[in-house]
């Protein structure tokens, strides 16, 4: 397979830095890193740059840093995490060099010394190859999208500093993770607008609890409603889930909604509207009312 | 403060269709204004409704610029003018040939401090441009903002990070990207729908604004996936019979 010379990871988190000089690893010959965190946490590169920790301070204040590194020593690619961080360092370092940053690749391969990803676009309804033939190409890479290599400690450690203008750290927070672990759930029910209230969400709950499953939801649920937490909104830009079998209730099948559940094997449709776009992306739907619907269903299948 | 919101209109998903050889067609897609560029504009609003200030909207595209209905409908949503880069080339341009012509938008209507930026384009979600037109401005540049309070001079805001929240301080003139949740955008009154055609709409064609250089990264191919066939059994109503029947479908997989 072809590969790159060099290849710069930027990263914070324990899976990133594995993920990415791993995936690194296989794109180029030679593997540097730039990262905040634990200082152990360096590894799989030959030399890695310290930033510190970011208990009290934002890793927006490395990016400086980075491009100046970045400028001077012009690795062919730079891959970042696909995290809030990562994608705002891929933007300005991708500006920096006169390029764009190719995010969410699916799939990264080097053609002729050019880098070549792909992605989702349209809400999932496409998927777009780009290509850059930048001096450096930047990607901003998903989790997931590179396996863990087996870690080896990195050569060599170099601490390095880091400062921005014009902005000025207050505090940090942090929060609370609820942990679902819906990416691995066999079963799925999904909760969408159509329940109509809060109130009425525990006819999901019942009958996920009678086949042994999450419960998900369409991100309107998540972010507009806010009936249930953000963790379990299946979506393009939320969790893609890959179930035996997905019960969608009171959900339109919205492309961005089915992009993240449409690896299920089996799909039901509950949904009042005949006309919803959820009926032709399903292997078996149910058109009525799903505050009737869900308390039969689940009273017929606890009954046997 | 004079405060930019950038927008783009994107083509509805759900209209596009896919043809034999999976590349996807257009043709019966109606634009709409993308959804989260509607969070960037309900947050100028909010700030310029606390703070006071002006608050602009500014879009780049091809014709689709010129579309009255869209023009109509930001307006309708409280920013006081339009500004609108038309370049018939932008359509499938990267995040780097936009946020340019944005950058020399922003620089022709001048004495901005804020632009507000949505968390991603409603078509293609790259979440680059905000960010990428903060590098290019040379500006503070913070994206993921789920709260934006003016301090006097300076603008304090919160970003929602995967483990916490971050609380920065940034100086003015900056470029904030907002989350999706950062607040629920306002449905116009009629009062508003009405009056938006009244408020003023300057487009300018992008050799007016900017001299374009060629650059960025080449499309390959966008085209839609294989898809699952799927075996749409419907029934209809919601009785005792209907409810068997899905019943007995399912009872050989569950």
């Amino acid at each position: 397979m072809e590969k790159l010379q060099y290849v710069l990871v930027v990263a914070e988190s324990v899976s990133g830095i594995s993920e990415l000089t791993a995936g690194a690893a296989s794109l180029g010959e030679k593997t540097e890193l730039m990262y905040a965190g634990d200082r152990e946490n360096a590894l799989n590169a030959e030399t890695a740059y310290y930033f510190g920790n970011t208990e009290n301070n934002s890793f927006i204040s490395f990016i400086p840093a980075i491009i100046s590194f970045v400028k001077q020593n012009k690795p062919q690619l730079v891959l970042t995490e696909a995290t809030k961080n990562g994608r705002l360092t891929a933007a300005v370092i991708a500006a920096s060099m006169e390029t764009s940053a190719l995010t969410d690749s699916m799939e990264i391969s080097i053609n002729e010394g050019s880098v070549i990803s792909k992605r989702m676009v349209y809400g999932g309804a496409a998927i777009k190859t780009e290509k850059s033939v930048a001096e450096v190409s930047v990607a901003c890479v998903g989790g997931g999208m590179f396996e863990a290599g087996s870690p080896a400690k990195a050569g060599k450690i170099v601490d390095i500093e880091g400062h921005v203008a014009g902005m000025r750290f207050v505090e940090k927070r942090t929060k609370e993770i609820k942990s679902v672990n819906i990416a691995a759930a066999k079963r799925v029910v999904g909760v969408g607008r159509g329940f109509g209230g809060e109130e009425n969400i525990v006819l999901a709950r019942e009958l996920a609890q009678a086949i042994g499953a999450e419960v998900g939801c369409s991100r309107p649920v998540a972010e507009e409603e806010k009936w249930l937490p953000k963790e379990v909104y299946c979506g393009i830009s939320g969790v893609m889930i890959k179930p035996e079998i997905y019960i969608a209730c009171g959900i339109s099948g919205q492309v961005q909604h089915m992009s993240g559940v449409n690896q299920s094997k089996v799909i039901v449709a509950i949904n009042k509207d005949k006309s919803a776009p959820i009926f032709e992306k399903c292997d078996y739907g149910i058109v009525g009312d799903l505050k009737t619907i869900l308390p039969a269903l689940t009273k017929k299948l606890i009954k046997n | 403060m004079k405060i930019v919101a950038c927008y783009k209109c994107v083509p509805e998903e759900e209209q596009i269709s896919i043809r034999s050889d999976h590349t996807l067609d257009f043709s019966k897609a109606e634009s709409k204004i993308g959804q989260y560029d509607l969070n960037a504009v309900e947050a100028g609003m909010q700030l310029k409704e606390s703070n006071g200030g002006e608050m602009l909207v500014l879009t780049a595209g091809d014709s689709v610029v010129e579309n009255s209905k869209l023009r109509k409908g930001i307006l309708a949503h409280g920013p006081e003018r339009l500004y609108g880069i038309r370049d018939d080339e932008l359509k499938m341009a990267d995040s780097l040939t936009t946020a340019k012509e944005l950058e020399a938008g922003i620089e022709k209507i001048g004495g901005v401090d804020l632009v507000l930026c949505g968390e991603g384009s409603g078509d293609i979600y790259a979440q680059q441009v905000g960010s990428v037109l903060g590098a290019l401005l040379g500006w503070p540049t913070v994206n993921a903002v789920s709260k934006i309070t003016q301090d006097g001079e300076k603008l304090i805001v919160e970003r929602s990070l995967e483990n916490c929240a971050e609380v920065l301080e940034l100086s003015l003139p900056a470029v904030v990207s907002v989350t999706s949740d950062i607040n629920i955008s306002r449905i116009p009154t009629m009062k508003e729908i009405l009056g938006a055609g009244k408020k003023p709409a300057e487009i300018w064609n992008v050799e007016d604004v900017y001299s374009k250089k060629s650059c960025g990264n080449e499309t390959i191919s966008v085209l839609a996936p294989e898809q699952t066939d799927r075996l749409r059994i419907v029934v209809e109503g919601d009785g005792e019979d209907s409810v068997n029947a899905l019943y007995e479908h399912l009872r050989k997989i569950i």
